[in-house]
């Protein structure tokens, strides 16, 4: 016997009001931030020797291995996360594909013994096993991230920029439900 | 008024009382109180009214078995949750409780009449009865049958609560925490891995919080969990269901049990737990009896009486009959008497009866039936009395009392089992189905495996009657007011498998789920068809266990975080500027941006205008973009594309037409090539991840010998199009290293330099048949040069535009959106763009079936242009076409129009639509049938504005 | 939600990370010009749709990014291999 006139939200008009925050927000032991001015690309190569003889540097082997701000994300592709002011060769002619990315993502962090928490509210991977130095690509919900941990309770997580202001407010929306 | 409160005994807290409202009326009971408990210590018996019959009924069961008592908890607006069952929910300060499906009262329903009439409803009758005349269905029948059957209200106003939601890991994950759940818990920590273990209630313990016996066990148990850093235990959560590869999803509920001021935080949080291995320790549920007038109030389980007074301390009523069929009514019974509930008979249906228990009974007084089963039920509103006889048939006995205990034997509760597909095997001397084979990680325990000390009985709830089962009042499933006499009819009217005769009577369907019901359904099918229980098939159980709100299946994806929303670089600008938006695929993208009060049309005309007469300038961000490097860069690009891709030079452009293999449009761009080994594609906005995905797909796994990689760079590069006769002179003091004379950098050129000092690719393409520029930065710069442009172009009167006048300008040069004017079976030629197909080209991807006889037969659908007899009259996207306006309805449709615009520019309306043997049909008139009238419009050439193209060459 | 081991990521990750990519082993021919009308149907759309085994190709999109193909039987939905793309087709179970 449901009376008429349910209300209907409109949902993408509240989205529309979500904001990405510059400064850090702290909340249940956790501390999420963002991260610094970074440089990106994305670095694809059958050989890796061939990839490493253009960079002049060497490239982790291991799926899921970083090695000095490069990650392995797949078995012919390497993803860069490094400080402002990098200019990476681009190995023009050679079987190597260089790309920069560095707008394409921003860096979130997330710090404190609640972090593991807050990343695994979303995130179907067994993050406790995922070992310090180690990197993934996986899913937030439904949205794309790179996953690197960088220290027992320091996160960093990378996410195209259009998914930022979406991502940093469900953390803010777990860290809230955690308290 | 017949339950009470007993003088000791129970778990709940008789220093603390609670206040409550139930239907209106003030009420109280102790903390940790059910509402069901706290009803009958203040001798309430009645609790709802039946689905279809509106029949008074009062409590089945102690546990979410209860099918019965459903009621609405309010807590406030937006916070109101229909079909609780009663004896599920914890009472606190405050609880307001309504009964449900009652009108006005419970006592006094006047739909009741129903009940009276119940033999003009019986199985099947919405089916037979509500056929014809069909209008009638939707205005008379649907709402008279919706007001008078049916569950709880559903809220109507949005629901102000917050839900948590989390993934989580364990080793071991145990469903269930009575005695044999806690057991595995214990085992399975002390190996080290982590342990989570989940149970429905308010407290762990299951059966033991109905046995004191084992109390001290449960306490020392209880503490031993909570001190292991390994063990989670999770209380009032319900595991919905199991998924594959043990995904178990579960419902915790956070705050519901707690009064309003108390309730901080989220109300429910959803666990996604993927576990090792899986421990179903979910207990079993007592089976009813089906008899004459076995839903009176005050009818119910032997185990619900039994947990009612030794967990809760409430004895049911003064005076109790139990009706037993089965070893463990009479160790209730002999319970109940411990505890000082006056069992005045005992009735089994059985002659042999263990000697021990029926000189138990003797002794504490209990007269006992061998061989007898109740016949009938006095009382409507409350039970007053039964009736008894020798094997059912004998001479009637009248037996005094206010409550029935029914004792009809145990179903393991393998709901979770069988989600996991794990089969299940009829037992025998159990009358139930137990798990039998899994191909996860799974395993039962206890009583749910069917491992039970209850004792023994008889399987087969269907007691014998001196009516025959078509005259008969007795209920099988109590929430769906199915009788085992509907079953009877149900087979006779020829259903045979119990899934048809499930759907037919509604027999374990709805919220319950067949909980009390599947088993005694299954045995009375069995028996009227003369064929054996496992030769009648088996329904299946489904998620949720039990009911389950929308609310935790969403968590956080609520409201503003429901689902990402896309937005680019300068979207904050054109909110600024008062920008109204669309969106497309997650984009939100600005549609036009209203001067003063103009609305879509004036908006939309003028910034048409500005781009036609000066210089317009838009967001394209959104556009998906890949690089593609590698030597065989172009090698790929020429197997993907239907145009020719090795001849482009470094410094070009090219307009990319994409197929699938069957031949059909799914995507287009324009395409760069910055160096020999270096190409940046563009997608359309909605295929950008598609369009990737497809090319990674040929890329590994047909030609993976060549040496090419694609990386998505939509979100690398901001996009702004200036277009216009001034777009030059636009850009041209922001530029530097770029040479923009018409010479140097003609149509379809692309340039790398920089702008208002950012690195740039600047091309030179149009989308809107004027001269144009399409600025690339890198999207942290976006939002400034776009500032930086837009002061420039207020030099020169530049507007800017959004997605409907980009719509408008395209249209007008007959430039295609893939998904508007395609529609995934349109080939190249049926769009126009046979010049986009490389003749001399081997191969390409969908090539071999541009060949293929229906895509070379006549009569295809083309794309053509549409002008209205009427200038002022603008057709609607989607509408059909047809030849001849006079035809008799059905007509035949021969196309529908793709894209209507009123054009600024032209002073009239156009558009473009698929017609069959559109472009034989140049210069003829059709008629687009419209509400009220009927639209004529000429075909002409998808081409309306500066067809020989002179504007993009200024 | 379904497990599946990626053999190049040599781990299972959750099914949310791929994206299934329809039959496996139905090679796209080097010169489809060369096919009959009926080849050419029978290449782009006829497919063995069994119930029980099997061979299925996958994407490990939001992961390592790679196509693979594995055995999955069809009523029981349980993963009996998974490799990797251009291996041969494993034909019976544990060969």
């Amino acid at each position: 016997m449901a009376e008429t006139g349910v209300e209907i939200a409109e949902i993408a008009v509240s989205a529309a009001e979500l904001k990405l925050g510059t400064e850090p927000v702290e909340c249940a032991g956790v501390r999420l931030s963002r991260a610094e001015g970074k440089v990106r690309y994305s670095l694809r190569a059958r050989d890796p020797a061939v990839l490493e003889g253009v960079l002049g540097r060497q490239v982790p082997k291991k799926i899921g291995d970083t090695d000095a701000g490069i990650a392995c994300l797949g078995p012919d592709e390497w993803y860069v996360v490094l400080p402002d002011n990098f200019d990476l060769p681009r190995g023009e002619g050679l079987p190597v594909s260089v790309v920069d990315v560095s707008s394409r993502a921003l860096g979130l962090v997330l710090e404190g013994p609640g972090a593991l928490t807050v990343l695994s509210s979303g995130c179907p991977l067994d993050l406790a096993k995922l070992g310090v130095g180690r990197a993934t690509r996986t899913v937030f919900e439904t949205v794309e991230v790179v996953i690197w941990r960088q220290a027992e309770d320091r996160w960093h997580v990378e996410v195209w920029r259009s998914f930022a202001t979406w991502l940093w407010n469900a953390f803010i929306a777990a860290m809230h439900a955690a308290k | 008024m017949s339950g009470f409160r007993l003088a000791d005994g129970g778990r709940v807290d008789r220093r603390t009382k609670r206040n409550f409202s139930f239907d209106g009326k003030a009420q109280w009971g102790y903390a940790g109180d059910s509402l069901a408990s706290a009803l009958l210590a203040q001798g309430q018996m009645l609790f709802g009214r039946s689905f279809k019959y509106h029949r008074p009924r009062g409590i089945l069961g102690a546990g979410v078995e209860e099918p019965n008592a459903l009621v609405t908890v309010d807590r406030g607006p937006g916070r109101m949750t229909p079909n609780l069952r009663a004896p599920s929910v914890p009472i606190y300060d405050g609880l307001v409780a309504t009964s449900q499906n009652r009108f006005p009262t419970l006592k006094t329903d006047l739909i009741a009449v129903n009940n009276m009439l119940s033999a003009f409803f019986p199985a099947g009758f919405y089916n037979k009865t509500f056929m014809w005349p069909r209008a009638a269905w939707e205005k008379v029948y649907e709402p008279i049958i919706r007001r008078l059957a049916g569950l709880g209200d559903s809220p109507t106003t949005r629901d102000p609560d917050h839900y948590d939601a989390t993934y989580a890991h364990c080793e071991t994950l145990v469903v269930g925490a009575g005695p044999a759940g806690i057991a595995a818990a214990l085992e399975a920590a002390a190996n080290g891995g982590r342990v989570i273990l989940i149970d429905e209630q308010e407290e762990i313990g299951g059966g033991a919080l109905a046995d004191p016996a084992q109390w001290a066990w449960l306490a020392e148990a209880s503490a031993k969990l909570s001190a292991m850093d390994n063990v989670t235990v999770l209380v009032r959560t319900t595991a919905i269901g199991h998924y594959h590869q043990n995904f178990v999803v579960a419902a915790e509920r956070l705050s519901d049990h707690l009064s309003l001021a108390d309730a901080e935080g989220p109300r429910e949080k959803l666990w996604r737990i993927r576990a090792g291995e899986v421990v179903l320790a979910m207990g079993a549920i007592e089976r009813p009896l089906v008899f004459e007038g076995n839903d009176v109030p005050g009818v119910m389980l032997a185990s619900a009486a039994r947990t009612f007074a030794l967990r809760y301390g409430v004895a049911v009523g003064r005076k109790l009959v139990v009706m037993a069929v089965h070893d463990s009514g009479w160790r209730d019974a002999l319970a109940l008497h411990k505890v000082g509930v006056n069992i005045a008979a005992i009735v089994d249906l059985r002659r042999e009866i263990a000697p021990e228990l029926v000189e138990a009974a003797r002794n504490a007084g209990i007269a006992c039936y061998p061989g007898y089963a109740v016949t009938s039920v006095t009382g409507s509103l409350a039970v007053k009395g039964v009736t008894i006889a020798l094997a059912g048939v004998g001479k009637g006995e009248k037996l005094e009392c206010d409550a029935v205990l029914m004792a009809g034997g145990w179903t393991p509760t393998v709901h979770l089992w069988s989600h996991a597909k794990g089969t299940l095997r009829w037992d025998e001397s159990l009358g139930a189905y137990v798990p039998d084979k899994t191909h996860e990680n799974l395993r039962c325990v206890g009583a749910c495996a069917g491992a039970w000390d209850f004792g023994s009985g008889l399987a087969g709830g269907l007691l014998p009657a001196p009516k025959p089962l078509h005259e008969s009042k007795a209920f099988v499933d109590f929430q769906n007011d199915v009788k085992a006499r509907d079953i009877g009819l149900a087979v006779q009217e020829g259903f045979r498998s119990i899934e048809h005769i499930k759907r037919y009577t509604t027999n374990g369907m709805a919220t319950d789920q067949g909980k009390t019901s599947n088993l005694n359904g299954l045995q009375i099918a069995s028996g009227v068809l003369h064929r054996p229980v496992t030769e009648i098939g088996l329904t299946t159980f489904r998620p949720p266990y039990t009911p389950q709100s929308f609310g935790a299946m969403l968590g956080h994806h609520k409201e503003a975080l429901f689902q990402p929303l896309r937005k680019s670089v300068i979207d904050d600008w054109a909110a600024d500027q008062g920008a109204v938006y669309e969106n497309v695929a997650q984009w939100r993208r600005a549609r036009y941006f209203p001067q003063g009060s103009e609305d879509m049309d004036a908006a939309v005309a003028r910034e048409c205008r500005t781009v036609r007469s000066s210089v317009g300038i838009f967001d394209a961000s959104t556009l998906g973009k890949i690089e593609v490097v590698g030597p065989d860069a172009a090698e790929f690009l020429n197997r993907m594309y239907t145009n020719p891709w090795k001849s482009l030079e470094p410094g070009r452009c090219r307009y990319g037409l994409l197929l699938g293999e069957h031949g059909f449009i799914i995507d287009d761009g324009v395409s760069a090539r910055l160096a020999p080994d270096r190409f940046h594609l563009t997608t359309t906005t909605g295929g950008a991840a598609r369009v990737l995905n497809m090319m990674e797909d040929y890329l590994q796994t047909e030609w993976s010998d060549l040496d090419v990689w694609l990386t998505s760079t939509t979100e690398q590069w901001a996009v702004i199009a200036v277009q216009g006769p001034k777009a030059r002179e636009v850009i041209a003091p922001l530029v530097e290293g770029i040479d923009l004379s018409g010479q140097a950098f003609p149509h379809r050129a692309v340039r790398e330099g920089q702008i208002w000092g950012v690195e740039t690719r600047l091309f030179r393409v149009s989308f809107t048949g004027e001269l144009g520029f399409e600025v690339n930065v890198p999207a942290q710069h976006g939002r400034m040069v776009w500032e930086a442009i837009w002061a420039e172009g207020q030099k020169h009167g530049a507007a800017a535009y959004g997605t409907e006048t980009m719509h408008v300008l395209r249209a007008e040069k007959g430039f295609i959106i893939v998904g508007q004017d395609t529609d995934g079976t349109v080939t190249p030629d049926d769009a126009g763009l046979g010049w986009a197909v490389g003749k001399k080209k081997p191969d390409f991807v969908g090539k071999r079936s541009l060949s293929r006889p229906d895509i070379v037969a006549a009569g295809r659908k083309q794309l053509v242009g549409l002008l209205t007899h009427d200038p002022q009259a603008v057709l609607e996207e989607g509408a059909q076409i047809v030849a001849d306006p006079n035809q008799p309805v059905p007509m035949t449709m021969i196309g529908h129009v793709t894209s209507s615009y009123h054009s600024a520019t032209l002073g009239r309306s156009i558009a473009m639509a698929l017609v069959a043997g559109g472009r034989d049909r140049m210069g003829e008139t059709l008629h687009i049938p419209m509400p009220g009238s009927t639209i004529s419009a000429k075909v002409v050439m998808p081409m309306f504005y500066d067809a020989e193209g002179s504007r993009l060459n200024g | 939600m379904l497990l599946i081991h990626c053999p190049y990521c040599e781990e299972a990750r959750p099914e949310v990370e791929f994206v299934y990519g329809g039959e496996a082993h139905i090679a796209r021919p080097l010169d489809p010009s060369t096919y009959s009308d009926e080849q050419w149907e029978e290449f782009l759309y006829i497919r063995s749709n069994p119930r029980g085994r099997h061979h299925e190709r996958w994407r490990h999109s939001h992961g390592c990014g790679r196509f693979f193909n594995a055995v999955r039987d069809t009523v029981t939905d349980v993963f009996e291999t998974t490799y990797k793309a251009g291996e041969a087709k494993v034909k019976e179970l544990g060969k």
